[in-house]
């Protein structure tokens, strides 16, 4: 025979729970506490003031408990037999503290009926309460329902992790700064998902039919530059020293790659043109810094080589660089 | 005759040098055991690399990963079922390893209707059907090895069109 019902409270300036800011937040329930303490010491009378009536919430934000007169008289008899300020004290707090929980799921409304079931066992929590009241002040929201204080936890604690990998995969996936909510990510996240999965059926495809051509004898050479050659950021003269190993190891097709993988990784410039470059390294002089000049010469590259297929160097932007690369096939 | 684990994995380029080598490692031994099929079945080809890339993607990363150990797994699964294929030349045989080779990569990915509390089923749902592994993680888990997935197959994608790019300029 429990109803739930579902209060709001005017907060002056509030106008979405989502909107408004921690502090603002942080006021209200500072205020609501000293009104409730007030109430509190007043007497016997003002027992059910301190009751939170709750009502629906037609915008599926929760809004403050309304601190009204007008109490829910069916569920608090029961439960209210002994007038033990403390006891009392401590629902309010639990409540308080229940009250105060973030933008959450609707449907865990109807469970709290059975919140006022357990005020009890929240007598004994009543430290505890308290304590990660204040920690948990700021973050939660008003949330009657939920049965024990380490659900409510767990779910915000569980939110916040979401969120913060939401907010790391928005870093990762190209183009998504502008999207906010996660259905939007979500979405942006499946189609780059999708599209990297098809880049490497399309790159697979043509490393397939580019096979036959080369000689993939390599292993030993990659070794020999993965210990000759330790990894090192950039500098003109590990460059230009590469660029006379490269040379030596230029009629054995593929070692290249490793030591321009090395070299360029480390800074700016994107691999692609490290390799035209080594390619095309006994037609151009060593002396060749690394920095600017390369574009030119892979331009030149280009234009020398008619067979060069155009790739692009530039980064990875999503999912256009699929599109791209189907096109150009 | 692996190259050396480097203690930062999640460092991109230490993540691509590894890829890389590791990738070319891959293609060299399949160019080396199917050498017959040079000339012959692009297609199969183009399979085998597609493999090759996910098993080096999958091989770098190692056991750390729950999409990694979905990809050796089933990796595993399929030469064991490629094995049992090529002994027995019976139809019988071949069905059951077929069948087995089915029923082993499904166990992974059961077609099964997942509902999110949160009605996000359309796109979680979607999401664990990319990714490898993830089809009984939570929410928080499933973003996690998504993030991880996406960063090595970008990394792979990387390698893998600059090897076509310098195969084809050579």
């Amino acid at each position: 025979m429990l109803h739930c019902h579902y209060t709001t409270m005017n907060i002056p300036g509030n106008t979405s729970g989502t909107d408004v800011s921690v502090l603002e937040r942080q006021q209200a329930r500072m205020k609501w506490q000293q009104q409730q303490q007030e109430g509190l010491s007043n007497g016997n009378d003002h027992r059910f003031r301190a009751r939170v009536e709750i009502k629906p919430d037609p915008d599926l934000q929760y809004e403050w408990p309304d601190f009204s007169d007008a109490c829910q008289d069916q569920l608090i008899p029961p439960l209210m037999t002994d007038h033990n300020v403390k006891k009392r004290k401590t629902h309010e707090d639990y409540k308080q503290k229940a009250v105060s929980k973030e933008n959450g799921v609707k449907d865990k409304k109807i469970k709290g009926c059975s919140d006022e079931n357990s005020t009890e066992t929240s007598l004994k929590e009543k430290p505890k309460v308290v304590e990660t009241q204040k920690q948990e002040y700021i973050h939660v929201r008003a949330r009657r329902g939920q049965a024990t204080d380490s659900h409510s936890l767990a779910e915000r604690v569980r939110r916040e992790k979401i969120s913060e990998r939401m907010k790391y995969l928005q870093d990762l996936v190209p183009g998504c700064n502008k999207i906010t909510g996660k259905a939007g990510m979500l979405d942006e996240i499946i189609n780059y998902v999708q599209s990297l999965q098809k880049q490497v059926e399309f790159l697979s495809m043509k490393l397939a039919t580019l096979q036959p051509r080369l000689d993939f004898d390599i292993d030993s050479l990659i070794m020999k530059e993965m210990f000759e050659i330790p990894a090192i950021g950039y500098s003109s003269e590990v460059a230009n020293s590469t660029y006379f190993q490269v040379n030596s190891l230029l009629e054995m097709g593929n070692s290249p790659i490793d030591t321009m993988l090395r070299r360029s990784t480390g800074g700016p410039v994107s691999i692609p043109e490290a390799f035209v470059l080594s390619s095309c390294f006994n037609q151009m002089q060593p002396g060749v810094t690394w920095d600017g000049d390369l574009h030119n010469l892979y331009r030149m590259e280009i234009q020398q080589e008619s067979t060069t297929i155009p790739f692009q160097p530039h980064k990875f932007t999503g999912s256009y660089e699929g599109s791209n690369l189907k096109m150009e096939l | 005759m692996s190259p050396p684990q480097q203690p930062s994995s999640t460092n991109p380029n230490s993540l691509k040098i590894r890829l890389t080598h590791r990738f070319l490692h891959n293609l060299n031994n399949l160019n080396k055991k199917r050498s017959n099929l040079d000339n012959t079945q692009i297609h199969q080809r183009y399979n085998r690399v597609k493999l090759a890339a996910y098993a080096s993607m999958a091989h770098v990363v190692g056991s750390r990963r729950a999409w990694s150990r979905a990809i050796l797994w089933k990796i595993r699964n399929r030469k064991v079922s490629t094995r049992h294929k090529r002994v027995d030349h019976k139809p019988t045989n071949h069905h059951h390893a077929r069948s087995i080779k089915r029923r082993t990569t499904n166990h992974s990915n059961p077609k099964r209707e997942y509902v999110d509390p949160n009605g996000n089923s359309g796109q979680e749902v979607k999401l664990r059907k990319l990714v490898p592994g993830v089809e009984t993680m939570d929410a928080c888990g499933l973003l996690d090895e998504t993030a991880d997935y996406i960063k090595c197959l970008a990394t792979q994608v990387e390698v893998m069109r600059n090897l076509v790019d310098l195969f084809s300029t050579i």
